[in-house]
């Protein structure tokens, strides 16, 4: 599946819906995407990750720039991960930073 | 000589009934465009051509601004001014640098002049591969250079105490490399440390850290060694066969947990706008009692192979990967690796290897092979390769792969 990320942003929430694999060639992208909904001034991240097939450690590090660039106050929410994506976040611990919700 | 392509610029797309008979005469393919049509044209929409033949009522300002659109798609034609009554107004076109043809036009005459143009064209062309091949040359050269000076930053030879086998596969997936691995003697030599760790992301960025994180860590652990030595003398212990009855191994924890957590802080204190971390696991193992005392920061759990045929164990998580988390804590974990044993360290681009069909090899396959394998030391890694390449196919290697295998020989006597 080729990867896609969109953003909408709803009453301050904004939401990241990605699509595909997030690896080196799309953190890029996936970056200024996170870049923009802080850019909105967005006091809540959700991450819909139903439909992402693959995390590397590439996207691991755009989550913590995801988590620095929103800022400490802002809660970041990765919804309905896949179990090895799921996975590859907890065993970094970055579960402790971010939540995983219906993972 | 090649057919010569002439693009011929007049605001009025006109040419001299001489010039476009000399140049039908010797064959030439014209194309005839006013300034505004070549800078107004998309990308890629404008014919390749060796000559831009100019009329002279045009500015030389002008006439540049269309040869350096042209230049941006990548074409290098000489440009030749010309005139068919007003020879004067060539003056300024000359003094650019531009060539010129004036009536009449006889073809012979034009054709010689289009064929410097040709070979001028040509000439340029080359010029410029020449020079974008030095340039990747000279790349290549550096990224080369920084794998020589990366590979300095692993061991030379990995220490083998007694009856102990320990053997590396280090494959990056590019020039330089994000895994590293290392294997050092510590507190006189009586422990030895045990690193697999993996940068996050790869290329050079990841290069970079690699050499910084691997010198904290060896260097913390190191310099933490000798006070632990005198610590535990203080304290009446007395080293050696002690430890033999001890649950729990302090000698070489404190090394350990410096190294792990003095790394994670200056990470975190000097580094964190980069985001890059590492994944790791840093075990200390005693070579005597096969006692082993880690911290897993975050990293694929390695597994414990034991030789006796009871289950595999799975050396889990103890912290968080090493350097994004400023105030987090790292437990030990503890293991006890017995003769015929084989603790395998791993990373994740071994899990993450995929078939030509995009599937991963995954934890569970890499169990199964690990059971499997007969070998224990450098057979093990000969099987794993084997079993890594065969799933792979001929997908290409896209993550660093590492591996490493702590095998303890199992005594003459049960091997017969």
């Amino acid at each position: 599946m080729a990867f896609d990320v969109r953003l909408r942003i709803n009453d301050k929430v904004a939401t990241i819906e990605l699509k595909g694999e997030l690896d080196a060639s799309t953190a890029g992208e996936f970056h200024e995407t996170v870049g923009k909904a802080a850019g909105a001034g967005a006091v809540e991240l959700v991450i819909r990750a139903e439909q992402l097939g693959y995390l590397s450690s590439a996207g691991l590090r755009s989550l913590v720039f995801a988590r620095q660039k929103m800022g400490d106050g802002v809660r970041i929410a990765v919804v309905g991960a896949s179990e090895p994506v799921a996975r590859t976040i907890r065993l970094a611990g970055f579960d402790h930073s971010i939540d995983l919700v219906d993972a | 000589m090649a057919q010569t392509k002439v693009l011929i610029l007049d605001e009025r797309r006109d040419v001299p009934p001489g010039l476009a008979k000399a140049l039908d005469a010797v064959g030439a393919e014209t194309h005839t465009c006013t300034p505004g049509d070549v800078l107004a044209a998309s990308p890629g929409r404008m014919p390749a051509v060796t000559a831009l033949l100019a009329h002279a009522t045009l500015s030389p300002h002008t006439v540049r601004s269309v040869a350096r659109r042209l230049a941006d798609e990548g074409q290098q034609p000489t440009v030749v001014a010309y005139a068919d009554r007003d020879l004067h107004l060539l003056d300024g076109h000359v003094r650019a640098g531009s060539d010129y043809l004036i009536p009449p036009f006889h073809p012979v005459l034009v054709e010689a002049r289009l064929r410097d143009c040709h070979q001028h064209a040509e000439l340029n062309r080359n010029m410029e591969e020449v020079a974008a091949h030095a340039e990747l040359l000279s790349y290549e050269r550096e990224l080369e250079i920084g794998r020589e000076i990366q590979l300095g930053f692993l061991p030379d030879a990995l220490p083998s105490p007694d009856d102990w086998h320990i053997r590396v596969r280090f494959r990056p997936a590019r020039t330089v490399a994000g895994d590293f691995y290392d294997v050092f003697e510590l507190v006189n030599r009586r422990r030895l440390a045990l690193v697999v760790a993996d940068v996050c992301d790869k290329g050079v960025g990841a290069a970079l850290f690699m050499a910084l994180i691997r010198s904290l860590l060896r260097h913390t652990a190191e310099q933490s060694g000798l006070q632990n030595l005198i610590a535990a003398d203080l304290m009446g212990e007395e080293p050696g066969w002690a430890e033999h009855t001890r649950a729990i191994p302090v000698v070489g924890a404190t090394p350990l947990l410096n190294a792990v957590v003095g790394t994670n802080s200056y990470l975190t204190r000097n580094h964190i706008k980069q985001g890059y971390f590492a994944t790791m696991f840093f075990g200390v193992l005693d070579p005597v009692t096969g006692n082993l005392v880690y911290i897993n920061g975050g990293h694929n759990p390695p597994v414990l192979v034991s030789g006796s045929g009871a289950p595999p164990v799975l050396l889990q998580p103890t912290g968080p990967a090493v350097g994004v988390m400023p105030d987090c804590t790292f437990s030990l974990g503890y293991a006890q690796i017995s003769p015929g044993d084989t603790l395998f360290i791993y990373t994740d681009g071994v899990t993450e290897a995929r078939s030509e069909t995009g599937r991963f090899f995954g934890e569970d396959l890499l169990l199964e092979q690990l059971t499997d394998a007969a070998g224990r030391g450098e057979e093990l890694l000969d099987h794993m390769d084997g079993a890594l390449s065969e799933f792979v196919g001929q997908a290409e290697q896209s993550d660093d792969i590492t591996m490493m295998a702590v095998h303890w020989r199992a005594p003459a006597k049960t091997a017969d």
